[in-house]
């Protein structure tokens, strides 16, 4: 079974991102690396693919500057190869944009099952994989804590407010994956010096044919103003007259976490 | 010259932080105070291969040398977990072996030291000290067999590895009076062998011991390369050692500035962080300078001990990398230390736990004395005085 995981590369997290003044668009000069929740996809596509008894995991990435940094990573956990798309004119892409990209990178993978977060960390709109599905005429599951392949279904158990539900679907499949869904593995020595000489096809816009219809020129949204946070508020502060517990267990159940 | 860093030391360096960062010097610190061992960091290290990454693939490492090594311990020392144990296993022993072993001893103990095992290394004693030409534990040749007597002293690890690089004693030089050394690798449960534990003030999961060495029994295939050969031999993987022991430094040094930036971004006394009083940041930063020049000089020593051209400007540099990562690392916790003011004695702060370990870096593995008289006969050309 082949499997295709969209991987976005992110600038580090633990260094404060920065907005171009004019465009508000986040800066992406430095580099770039694996988005943590990019991770637990990779690793549910390779014991996937495993499982299923063999195949090749593909990674899908569009980033700017022909970055491979992030794409290392993930070739290191044990990715066959990758599909970059680097180019100029993709510079402030709306969503729909980098969904219209991916979805013609992973039609050339011709995929058994294509995996996604649900979110990238660096600017979330969360609506991305649903759009690649739309645009590749496949079924779509979304929030996917757990997922198994067999006899050309995918079973997925699919996170929701109040537990989860379990749905199935027809492969070729888009499924996004929560964080948690494995635990993604580190990369090895070995893997990480095997990832080295793994092949990266780097495309540009006009490969996929996509000349007009993307990047900023074609976005349908503008970022018009960013205004910062709020700071956070205090936390509330219950006293102990011994019911303490029963606010706690009450506050709790009001976040769904029992 | 090129000095950004390879994609895959890169790789390498964000996989091994990681890994370790995941554990942290709250789990190096509850293990030590319970007088616990830190396996399960090891374990996860040597399964991912990071612990092998120097040795060959043939046996079941990664094919790289003493700088995939260095930022293997320099990053495990940056996550707050500086192990003592990759400095006389991975660097020392396992180094020692590929370059001098024969093809059945490479093929009996690298494989092991590619993963978990671990193999400890013992030169000093209490009466040789920093001078190897006075080793006193002799190993006398006897048919198929070696008989080793004698002591050694502050071997780390002995209680947690099968097998211990031993330098021994196999002859006398009648001219000098030196002892003609040899390299045994010797069961650390042979028959006649006996322990002692030596409590020392050093907040760590590896121990150190004085060994009784009563007529132990060593089979003569144990022996390491030549007969008499050893003190060579010993000084080759001495340099992975002081490399290594370098980037613990550096590692400990890296994890202090770290906290300590971030204390000193976060916490105010008179309105402002103190970050912003000079007199807090400026030996911050002094120490912040220092520390990369030890790790451009220890990268620097990894790559010419890897290279091998040149055996002389290798010692070198291992010295003094060696030399510049203990002297910056102590001025770097120093200063951590100091901008907690009392935080910085707190238990919770994980700082002062490690000052002995850094303290030790001064006078272990080699002594900054030794580290100078070495400068200043080998690149200065001055007279010897000992
Ligand atoms: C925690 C710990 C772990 C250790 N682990 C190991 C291990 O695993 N295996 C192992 O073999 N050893 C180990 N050692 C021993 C360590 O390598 C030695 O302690 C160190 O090399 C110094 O030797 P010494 O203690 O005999 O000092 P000495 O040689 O007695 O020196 C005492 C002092 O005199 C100075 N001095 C000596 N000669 C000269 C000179 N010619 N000129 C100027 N100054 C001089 C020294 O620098 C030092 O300051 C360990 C030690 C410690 C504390």
């Amino acid at each position: 079974m082949n499997v295709v995981v969209c991987v976005k590369q992110i600038p580090d997290p633990a260094v404060p991102g920065e907005l171009d003044p004019q465009t508000h668009w986040l800066k992406r000069e430095g580099k770039l690396i694996l988005d943590d929740s990019d991770a637990y996809g990779v690793e549910m596509a390779l014991q996937l693919a495993t499982a299923a008894g063999g195949g090749d995991v593909t990674l899908v990435s569009m980033a700017p500057n022909g970055e491979t940094s992030g794409l290392r990573t993930a070739l290191a956990m044990g990715a066959a190869n990758a599909i970059l798309v680097s180019d100029e004119s993709l510079k402030g892409s709306d969503a729909l944009s980098t969904a219209k990209v991916l979805a013609a990178a992973i039609k050339r993978a011709n995929p058994d099952l294509v995996i996604t977060a649900t979110e990238a960390t660096d600017g979330y709109t969360g609506t991305v994989p649903e759009q690649v599905a739309a645009l590749l005429g496949l079924p779509s599951i979304t929030f996917a804590k757990k997922i198994e392949t067999a006899d050309g279904k995918v079973k997925v158990e699919r996170q929701t407010e109040a537990g989860y539900d379990e749905v199935e679907a027809p492969l070729p499949a888009v499924v996004s994956v929560t964080a948690g869904v494995v635990e993604p593995r580190y990369p090895s020595f070995k893997g990480i010096m095997a990832a080295k000489s793994k092949p990266v096809d780097t495309l540009t816009v006009a490969d996929l044919g996509l000349e007009g219809q993307v990047g900023a020129a074609n976005a349908r949204q503008e970022i018009i103003s960013v205004t910062p946070a709020e700071e956070r508020q205090a936390g509330e502060i219950i006293e102990d007259d011994g019911e303490g517990f029963q606010k706690i267990v009450a506050f709790l159940e009001s976040k769904k976490v029992i | 010259m090129d000095f950004t860093e390879s994609e895959e030391h890169a790789l390498l360096r964000d996989a091994v932080a990681k890994v370790a960062r995941g554990f942290g010097h709250e789990y190096f610190q509850e293990k030590t105070n319970s007088g616990g061992k830190t396996d399960e960091l090891w374990d996860a290290l040597g399964e991912l291969g990071f612990l092998g990454v120097g040795i060959p693939e043939a046996y079941g490492g990664g094919g790289g040398g003493i700088s995939e090594l260095a930022i293997v311990c320099e990053e495990v020392a940056a996550a707050g977990c500086p192990l003592l144990l990759i400095l006389v296993s991975a660097a020392i022993s396992a180094e020692v072996i590929n370059r001098f072993g024969t093809e059945e001893q490479k093929q009996a103990w690298l494989p092991g030291l590619a993963g978990t095992e671990k193999m400890v290394f013992a030169i000093t004693e209490p009466d040789a000290g920093s001078n190897s030409h006075n080793v006193a534990t002799v190993a006398r040749r006897d048919g198929d067999v070696y008989r080793v007597s004698g002591t050694k002293t502050y071997i780390s690890g002995v209680d947690e590895a099968p097998r211990m690089l031993t330098v021994v004693r196999t002859g006398t030089d009648t001219a000098t009076g030196h002892a003609q050394l040899s390299l045994l690798v010797i069961d650390t449960d042979a028959p006649g062998l006996e322990r002692s534990l030596i409590p020392v003030e050093i907040k760590a999961p590896e121990k150190q011991f004085t060994l009784f060495f009563d007529n132990v029994e060593v089979p003569a295939d144990r022996l390491i390369g030549d007969e008499g050969d050893g003190l060579r031999q010993v000084f080759f993987g001495l340099n992975p050692e002081r490399i290594t022991g370098a980037t613990i430094a550096n590692g400990v040094a890296r994890y202090a500035l770290e906290r300590a930036a971030a204390y000193a971004r976060d916490r105010e006394v008179w309105g402002v962080p103190i970050g912003s009083h000079q007199g807090v940041a400026h030996p911050l930063a002094q120490a912040k300078i220092e520390v990369e020049l030890a790790r451009l000089m220890t990268a620097k020593a990894a790559w010419l001990h890897d290279h091998d051209a040149d055996r002389k400007a290798a010692g070198e540099a291992a010295n003094m990398a060696k030399y510049a990562a203990a002297e910056a690392g102590l001025h770097a916790l120093d200063a951590a230390i100091q901008a907690h003011g009392g935080n910085g004695m707190a238990s919770e702060y994980g700082l002062a736990d490690l000052w002995g370990m850094m303290r030790l870096l001064r006078i272990a593995p080699v002594s900054r004395e030794m580290v100078l008289n070495y400068i200043s006969t080998t690149s200065l050309g001055l007279p010897k005085s000992y």
